[in-house]
């Protein structure tokens, strides 16, 4: 398909991404605007109930809260094209500003985890499959499902308690501790906990994945060639096998991401980290409409486009397979 | 003479001796015992729960575990104990419900996106992959803003309509593989309906494939309930449910009362992994066809 026009090829994969987003952004802002609550309350505080009816008018005309939704949606669409995605209404600055500050940290910690977790799945992952119905395979099955039925916020409670409550070895929780904003070493200490609540949370599901996908490899029928031609479990293994699994790891990575994100948004909000997590589930607690909309559709599109690209490396990787078979989540929507 | 003749294709192999199995064998007995425990008692728990769970007992706010509360208790006074099981009640209720929630709407999603037309099946479809797209807290948060103030109706409501997606996706998978056999279309040349046919032949016909993805979706609603109301945006505290009384432990946390903290969260846990147990049981036997995934 990539062989015969690039250009439709591509040009089809933009335009479904642009539609994506776009229809996202309709449904956020359709859902954010019908919601009840006082967007004002979060402009003005608690001046909003001492405000008198005139005052209430021009102020949502001032922001223009008071036309119909639609209108508000074209010219929130007309703005944002321009790059300027309005004000957040709690903090009083750009929206961007707001975000680029707090947007780094989140970077840091999801991009580490992600890394970590499926460096570590693929590992553990071979390794189960080496032993297989080994003792070492089965005890690691067994704490591995254990670990991924706690929920996070749990396991960051407990971590709490133990590490920063009664060892007094690590912070509790911020990014960094006041006055060492540049301090990588304290960042460092301060990103510890909230890591590794996010690697063990998700680690098992993946490295479980990518065992089962060996194991269906390890059972084909080349695997039975390349071991009567004489070779070791090794070399089948790294470079037969492990090349089959590349395509579904790669998926898995993709569909991945909201699971990963959704996660350290839990896990920002225990530990009061400040990233883009605990910004949205501010914005969407006190109604901070533009914020939201720009967060939402931030995340969406990040998801979206790692779909978007897991496909097309699969195509690329794998001929065989057709657009539309990308590894169907059979995952339970956990909260995240 | 007979014997002179040897057969020539595939050579007959020997049906493998299969070993007689113990009945109990492979089977998450213990999961289920624990779970059949844990349900029980929150069913029954009127009869042996030793103090009212509502009654904020002030003078013995935040006590550690002794005998006369078993597990302590909270910082409003009210036993443990007997919070535990009572409380119980909600999280399993919220959790079935919001399965129960999610399921129905994913089998008649999934069934009309598999039985509809291709462009159709592909506008649906593209539809769910947006809704899977957004992280479910932020979903969770809107749909909960609308709803106003959480119960315990509400939030299954929340959790169940965020939840179906994947589910509908596997069922949409197996609905299309047999929406063209020929018991489907004789049924309907007879004249039945979408919902006769769904119920009569479809859903026979997927639901093993789905079953562990339901059971899984009980543990998620439970996890879900419990991760909300602990970010302050489930059930008001009044409610008690495993998450609400998780809740307080945040408050609790730099004052190092782990009674607070340990003693719900195990018996979450501990609900969690046994549902886990007899999902990936489920999966097990159901899921030769389907990838094992």
């Amino acid at each position: 398909m990539i062989r015969k026009n690039p250009y439709i090829y591509y040009g089809r994969k933009i335009l479904a991404f642009a539609l994506s987003v776009l229809i996202l952004s309709v449904v956020v802002f359709y859902i954010a605007r019908l919601a009840p609550g006082d967007p004002l309350v979060s402009y003005y505080g608690e001046r909003v109930e001492r405000m008198s009816t005139q005052q209430r008018q021009w102020a949502e005309e001032k922001l223009g809260l008071n036309a119909p939704i639609y209108v508000q949606y074209i010219r929130w669409l007309q703005n944002a094209v321009k790059g300027d995605f309005g004000i957040s209404f709690k903090y009083k600055m750009d929206v961007l500003e707001v975000i680029g500050e707090r947007l780094g940290n989140t970077l840091i910690l999801g991009g580490i985890a992600f890394v970590l977790i499926f460096a570590g799945a693929l590992g553990l992952g071979i390794l189960c499959a080496w032993k297989e119905d080994g003792w070492l395979d089965r005890c690691i099955c067994k704490i591995g499902t254990i670990t991924s039925c706690i929920p996070e916020f749990w396991l960051s409670l407990v971590l709490i308690l133990i590490f920063a409550v009664n060892l007094r070895l690590l912070p509790s929780g911020g990014a960094y501790a006041i006055g060492h904003k540049n301090d990588i070493g304290d960042r460092v200490v301060h990103l510890i906990l909230p890591m590794t609540v996010a690697v063990i949370n998700h680690l098992w599901y993946y490295a479980f994945m990518i065992r089962n996908k060996l194991l269906d490899e390890v059972r084909a029928d080349y695997v039975l060639l390349a071991k009567s031609k004489g070779l070791d479990k090794k070399r089948i293994i790294f470079h037969h096998c492990l090349r089959n699994i590349v395509p579904s790891y790669l998926s898995l990575m993709a569909i991945s991401v909201p699971h990963i994100l959704g996660g350290t948004y839990i896990i920002e909000t225990v530990f009061s980290y400040p990233g883009i997590g605990t910004l949205s589930y501010e914005s969407a607690r006190y109604q901070d409409y533009n914020l939201l909309m720009v967060l939402c559709i931030f995340t969406g599109a990040v998801v979206i486009l790692f779909h978007m690209i897991a496909q097309i490396i699969n195509e690329r990787i794998d001929p065989r397979m057709r657009e539309q078979e990308i590894v169907d989540t059979t995952e339970v929507t956990e909260i995240g | 003479m007979d014997n002179l003749f040897v057969q020539v294709g595939i050579r007959p192999i020997p049906a493998p001796q299969v070993k007689k199995q113990k009945w109990g064998r492979g089977k998450p007995l213990a999961s289920i015992a624990v779970l059949t425990l844990i349900l029980l008692s929150c069913l029954f728990c009127d009869f042996f729960i030793p103090k009212d769970p509502t009654y904020m007992d002030l003078y013995h706010a935040n006590v550690a575990p002794n005998s006369e509360f078993w597990f302590g208790t909270d910082t409003m006074g009210r036993d443990i104990f007997s919070m535990i099981f009572y409380g119980g009640r909600i999280s399993l209720f919220i959790g079935f419900f919001a399965t129960l929630i999610s399921t129905a709407i994913a089998i008649i999603f999934g069934a009309i996106s598999g039985l509809a037309p291709k462009w159709l099946d592909e506008v649906l479809m593209r539809f769910t992959e947006i809704l899977l797209s957004i992280p479910n807290l932020l979903l969770i948060i809107f749909v909960q803003a609308i709803l106003g103030k959480a119960n315990v109706l509400s939030i299954s409501l929340v959790i169940g309509i965020t939840g179906w997606t994947s589910i509908a996706k596997v069922v949409r998978t197996e609905v299309r593989q047999i929406r063209s056999a020929e018991y489907v279309v004789a049924s309907r040349c007879m004249g039945a309906g979408f919902f006769h046919i769904l119920w009569k032949h479809l859903i026979p016909n997927f639901v093993s494939s789905i079953m562990f993805m339901v059971v899984m979706n009980i543990r998620g609603a439970i996890g879900a309930e419990s991760t909300l109301s602990f970010m302050g945006i489930g059930l008001p505290l009044e409610v008690i449910s495993w998450g609400s009384m998780l809740s307080l432990s945040e408050k609790v946390l730099l004052s190092g009362s782990w009674w607070l903290i340990l003693i719900p969260g195990a018996f979450l846990v501990v609900t969690l992994l046994c549902v886990t147990n007899i999902g990936n049981y489920l999966r097990k036997c159901g899921n030769r066809k389907v990838s094992n995934l």
